[in-house]
């Protein structure tokens, strides 16, 4: 396939300064453009990591030893930093942390890139009250960002990274913060998103029904690469993952898909109901 | 096991639209969840119930005592919290230190506190750690840093505000095992979470709360039976009845094994 609609990481390793350990190891992989890519791990996995090569800022910004490539949708980091940041909205685990701290307002600090490229207010205006729609921040525009509480900072944060289009959206653990109405809403929204987006997060169920692949990582080594059904039903217990809420229920009642596996989606289990029927 | 009781307790932001009221409220059972949407006032109850905020009028009691009259050692052996976000209650140099300045506040003897530090550091899984920075731990060990302040000083009840944010699945389990233990050795656990799976199948009284009100509290069970309830206050049942919804079937499931045992006896 062409390499202009992929991300190929290539023998990628990993390894911050004044660490004795690498944090991400020998990782060759790929995916193609338009997919929804979940990583799941546990503390030290490297996932972290993983986001910060993908979005460039590891070794642009974070200086580390690294070693093999990452390329995303043609282009490396290194080769044109300017273009390759603005090709990726990222939103890394500390939102509070990515605000540009220059705006008064939560309409500003969404307008912030879009006024640095200088373009027309009338379409910034209406491109930014577009993504706050989306991102469920309409009452909130007026605000100090400072006042949000940690869901609405975490959805401020991918509203910001959403506002000028990317091709490559990078989400760290974006819902940690969000409360369970809002953590559904943000998946309903993942789950028609337009784009690339590579995202972390501990919420197996919502990652099944969305992600088209799931990276499964630990010790900084990627463990597995799949589907959500094939990589949940090859899960190796030294993983420490857990079992999806679906597969947990269906393995309980033994309804399984003609091909033998566990479903891991509604649509599976409805599938595997039928056929145990 | 220790009883908490708020009486005609009023609380208002300054500059904020939000109040807080609460006629009469007992929170008295082992494990308790409080739960509620962002903004229903779950962490104000907190700050309230440790002095970090200050009630505009009402009392507060723990054991039949106005908890304002303790002085502020029988408070911190009365009640111990851990913040929702790590960064607002660390400070110290070391690991080791920030648990052993928490135990000095309520302890004197410099070996008992050494001990008990690395007693505690050990429970949570930070015994390798002792000598790190706070701030060169990860979110998640930094969460469990916080947990190991607290079990030190052995208050009689534990406030834990979202603990299980950002922890891994192993973390998880450590802690919710940790948990089972305070509470099982006589110790009140209250706990705010928005992890309903988790209150389904771990707490034996869940008390929601919606624009700075108790509006329920009850069994996890009676909690998600009422779904107009737990819709009118924002909340999403355990996934396991979603999943059972879009099957087409409305009954009331705690978890994926719960509804095994419900539906696979005949």
């Amino acid at each position: 396939m062409d390499e202009d609609k992929r991300i190929i990481l290539n023998q990628l390793s990993v390894r911050y300064r004044g660490s004795d350990d690498l944090q991400l190891r020998d990782i060759t992989v790929s995916a193609e453009a338009g997919q929804i890519i979940g990583i799941v791990g546990n503390s030290h996995s490297g996932k972290s990591t993983l986001c910060q090569v993908l979005a460039g800022v590891v070794p642009q910004i974070i200086s580390a030893e690294m070693q093999g490539s990452c390329q995303v949708l043609g282009r490396f980091a290194k080769d044109d930093w300017r273009q390759y940041n603005a090709m990726t909205g990222v939103v890394l685990q500390n939102p509070a942390g990515q605000l540009s701290g220059l705006s008064d307002t939560v309409e500003d600090e969404i307008a912030f890139d879009l006024i640095n490229q200088g373009i027309d207010e009338a379409i910034i205006k209406r491109r930014v009250a577009n993504v706050a729609a989306q991102m469920g921040l309409s009452d909130q525009l007026g605000q100090q960002p400072e006042s949000l509480s940690g869901g609405q900072m975490q959805r401020l944060a991918i509203a910001t990274a959403i506002v000028t289009d990317p091709q490559l959206l990078i989400l760290d653990d974006p819902t940690s913060e969000m409360d369970p109405l809002g953590r559904q809403q943000f998946f309903d929204w993942l789950a028609n998103a337009n784009t690339t987006v590579v995202i972390v997060s501990s919420e197996l169920d919502d990652l099944c029904e969305v992600a088209d692949v799931i990276w499964i990582l630990k010790d900084g080594q990627l463990v597995a690469n799949g589907s959500p059904v094939t990589v949940f039903n090859h899960l190796n217990s030294d993983w420490q993952i857990p079992e999806p809420t679906i597969y947990r229920l269906a393995k309980g009642m033994n309804w399984r898909l003609s091909t033998g596996a566990i479903p891991v989606t509604i649509s599976q289990l409805k599938e595997a109901r039928y056929v145990a029927n | 096991m220790s009883q908490i009781e708020l009486e005609n307790l009023a609380f208002a932001y300054p500059e904020k639209s939000f109040e807080l009221s609460v006629d009469h409220q007992v929170l008295s059972d082992s494990m308790i969840a409080i739960v509620g949407q962002n903004g229903a006032g779950k962490s104000t109850i907190f700050k309230l119930l440790t002095g970090l905020l200050k009630a505009q009028s009402g009392k507060i009691s723990v054991d039949g005592v106005e908890f304002s009259e303790l002085d502020p050692k029988h408070r911190l052996q009365k009640i111990g919290i851990t913040f929702q976000n790590p960064d607002d209650q660390l400070f110290n140099a070391t690991v080791k230190r920030e648990v052993e300045w928490s135990a000095s506040q309520v302890m004197h003897d410099q070996d008992a506190i050494s001990v008990k530090a690395d007693a505690v550091l050990n429970k949570v899984g930070l015994a390798g750690k002792a000598g790190e920075n706070p701030y060169d731990l990860s979110l998640s060990e930094r969460k469990l840093l916080t947990v190991a302040t607290v079990l030190v000083v052995d208050p009689e009840i534990y406030l834990f505000d979202e603990p299980m944010m950002s922890l891994d699945w192993p973390s998880r389990q450590m802690l919710t095992t940790i948990f089972h233990q305070l509470a099982d050795s006589g110790h009140q656990i209250i706990t705010i979470t928005h992890d309903m799976d988790w209150v389904a199948t771990e707490f034996s009284k869940v008390h929601v709360m919606e624009r700075g009100m108790f509006k329920f509290e009850g069994t996890p069970r009676e909690l998600f039976g009422d779904r107009e309830l737990v819709q009118r206050v924002g909340l999403l049942p355990p996934r396991i009845m979603t999943v059972a919804e879009l099957l087409g079937d409305s009954r009331t499931y705690l978890s994926p094994e719960d509804y095994q045992a419900q539906n696979s006896s005949y």
